[in-house]
């Protein structure tokens, strides 16, 4: 495969031909983006599948965990009134998407205005979008994912406080979050907790939870196109979605390298420095694959500045 | 060697056998009048009742002597900075160190200032249902009330409207509101019945309580309700606990009636109470049956309070005039000033 390819590349070299290939404007190759859509809609189908739905997850049904594969979640009538009736986005609704990654590639990148002027704009662990960064970032959200790891280390399960996280989310207009609720059994009580809290507060926020047999479907589909790890990035999760949900997809942020294509040394997030867990996500692979599907004219991915 | 652990066993068992007889030659379960005598005591007694002004003084004193109701009803931040110690009064050797995350909950000092002139505490007796004494007790400067009693309209002739004080245990919390861990919607709403009121929540009397105590703070700080909370001193809950020990109140813990109620006795001129009656039959001469709660008559859990004993330290309080115990009718509303039926159902 030719991202196996990429991979055995000099990363000086992967980054001179990245280079070499801003030259070029981005152009959508619509008979390969078209059959690479048609490949995802026959594995995952997101337009059905993607969150846990009334229709899709019937009461009284047992979802299986993502990884917990002995845990088993019976659907009851309490658990199901949490879900949405049906999907909220159909096949390619959306003209223009643009996915934000949490890389620190995006920071000066002045890309705010492009970025909030896409259709429709999916955001990784409910990342700060305020003043200091709306410029690079942009703040028009419709869709946010949220680790439950974030919900237990900075809100204390909402077992406590739970304003503070209401207000967080404030910052996210209209935007709908969802959560990997079913992905272990750890996740799913802080995961419910969330849509009790929104509820609490009077939010008619959407609140959804991924499927854990769409994310089960996807990890198979990428490990097939050379992404292999535990566990998937939010970030291409999210890319997974909006390939099946958006005509055109661009993705900003995203960069798993400690320097820019130009070889000046960034920071880990926009925000932050905090680097991850090592061995768990596979992100040099996930950016290889993303660099392929750009040259192929699937996806635009941008790492320069906006004009 | 089985020989030797078989009397090792004996032992045990004798030494056992020693202490409950103890026990009972301690707490002498007989020494109690039978529940048919009270009954027939109070309403031989009937409505007539005199303040003892005396005797409310030395209440009151006693009372401030033991256990200070005025400075440590409540943990506040001026007697409970942090670094302090809180010793749970319900359990051997736990305590709660204050902290950065408990020391901002706790209001600044005591909350009740003296003289409050006339208090009502409302506990919770089936006696109350058909009293009509809702008037009298919304009558009171200050009101005090039992385990988020219910305030509903069907009830409100009997106990009323208004309260200032009401206490929370934290076994409602969880067995009510799934300890607040999901919708907290439920526990919010039914908390805008007591207005603006204190909220009077145990928090460091038995460990496995602090947690939804503290979560009760949280859901009404976050629901930015009127409602303020205050935990209740370990220090201050022994110590009433002693006191009554002293006086002949055997249980394992008091009942949060009795609680109120000294309270009560130390910071308010005049003490009335309303629904304390633990027997199923009620003090008219009927003996009509009486229900556990005036809500319900789910029975609590036996051996854990000694309400007939409580009780009767109560009555003896009301029959030397220093508190007013209310058992019978309160006034019906009166049509046109109707002074001759202030008798009805005393069986005078």
């Amino acid at each position: 495969m030719d991202v196996k390819v990429l991979t055995m590349v000099k990363t000086s070299d992967l980054f001179e031909r990245w280079r070499n290939l801003q030259v070029c404007t981005w152009e959508q190759n619509k008979m390969e983006a078209n059959n690479f859509k048609a490949s995802l809609s026959r594995c995952c189908n997101a337009p059905s599948f993607l969150f846990t739905t009334k229709k899709n997850t019937p009461a009284g049904t047992k979802l299986r965990y993502e990884v917990d594969t002995s845990g088993i979640l019976p659907v009851t009538t309490e658990v199901f009134k949490m879900f949405p009736d049906d999907m909220p986005y159909n096949k390619s609704q959306f003209k223009k998407c643009a996915v934000i990654g949490n890389g620190g590639i995006i920071k000066n990148s002045k890309c705010g205005k492009e970025i909030d002027s896409a259709d429709f704009v999916f955001r990784c662990n409910i990342p700060p979008i305020n003043e200091k960064y709306s410029a690079d970032v942009g703040t028009k959200t419709d869709l946010v994912t949220i680790n439950p790891s974030i919900i237990t280390e900075r809100f204390q399960k909402l077992e406590k406080w739970r304003r503070p996280f209401y207000e967080v989310l404030q910052h996210y207009e209209n935007s709908s979050v969802v959560l990997p609720a079913f992905y272990n059994t750890r996740n799913t009580d802080v995961s419910f907790r969330v849509k009790y809290a929104l509820d609490d507060f009077d939010s008619r926020r959407g609140v959804f939870f991924f499927h854990p047999q769409y994310l089960l479907n996807a990890q198979r589909f990428w490990a097939v196109h050379g992404v292999r790890a535990k566990r998937l990035s939010s970030g291409l999760m999210l890319v997974t979605a909006a390939l099946e949900l958006c005509e055109e997809v661009h993705l900003y942020g995203f960069w798993a390298f400690p320097m820019n294509p130009s070889g000046v040394f960034i920071t880990h997030h926009y925000y932050d420095n905090v680097k991850p867990r090592p061995g768990f996500h596979a992100m040099p692979n996930e950016i290889f694959n993303f660099i392929h599907m750009h040259t192929r004219g699937i996806i635009h991915v941008h790492t320069g500045q906006c004009s | 060697m089985s020989g030797r652990c078989c009397r090792s066993k004996l032992s045990v068992w004798a030494a056992l056998c020693v202490l409950v007889l103890c026990w009972f030659y301690v707490f002498p379960v007989y020494r109690l009048p039978s529940y048919e005598e009270i009954v027939d005591e109070v309403s031989r007694q009937g409505h007539a009742w005199r303040k003892n002004h005396t005797g409310i003084h030395v209440y009151r004193k006693l009372l401030t002597e033991c256990c200070d109701p005025q400075r440590i009803f409540a943990v506040t931040k001026e007697n409970s900075p942090i670094g302090k110690v809180l010793w749970y009064d319900g359990e051997l050797y736990k305590s709660h160190t204050v902290s950065n995350d408990t020391y901002p909950l706790f209001v600044q000092d005591s909350p009740l200032r003296r003289p409050l002139k006339k208090c009502a505490v409302v506990g919770n007796g089936g006696v109350l249902r058909h009293s009509g004494c809702g008037r009298d007790i919304d009558d009171a400067d200050f009101v005090m009330r039992c385990n988020l009693p219910p305030l509903s309209k069907e009830y409100m002739e009997d106990v009323g409207t208004r309260t200032h004080l009401v206490t929370a245990n934290p076994s409602i919390i969880e067995k009510r509101f799934q300890n607040l861990l999901w919708s907290r919607r439920s526990f919010v709403e039914s908390m805008q019945a007591y207005g603006s009121s204190y909220v009077y929540m145990p928090a460091f009397s038995m460990q496995p309580g602090t947690e939804p105590s503290l979560r009760a703070y949280h859901t009404l700080a976050d629901a930015r309700s009127n409602l303020t909370v205050l935990f209740a001193h370990p220090d201050f809950l022994r110590s009433v606990g002693a006191f009554w020990r002293g006086r002949g109140v055997h249980a394992r813990r008091l009942s949060t009636g009795l609680f109120l109620a000294s309270l009560a006795l130390g910071v308010c001129d005049e003490v009335t109470v309303y629904g304390f009656w633990p027997f199923a039959a009620g003090p008219d001469p009927g003996r009509r049956p009486v229900s556990h709660h005036y809500y319900d008559d789910v029975l609590p859990y036996k051996w854990f309070h000694a309400m007939p004993e409580e009780f009767v330290q109560l009555w003896r309080l009301h029959t030397a005039g220093t508190l007013r115990m209310r058992v019978d009718q309160c006034s019906p509303p009166p049509p046109d000033g109707g002074e001759g039926e202030e008798r009805v159902g005393t069986g005078g």
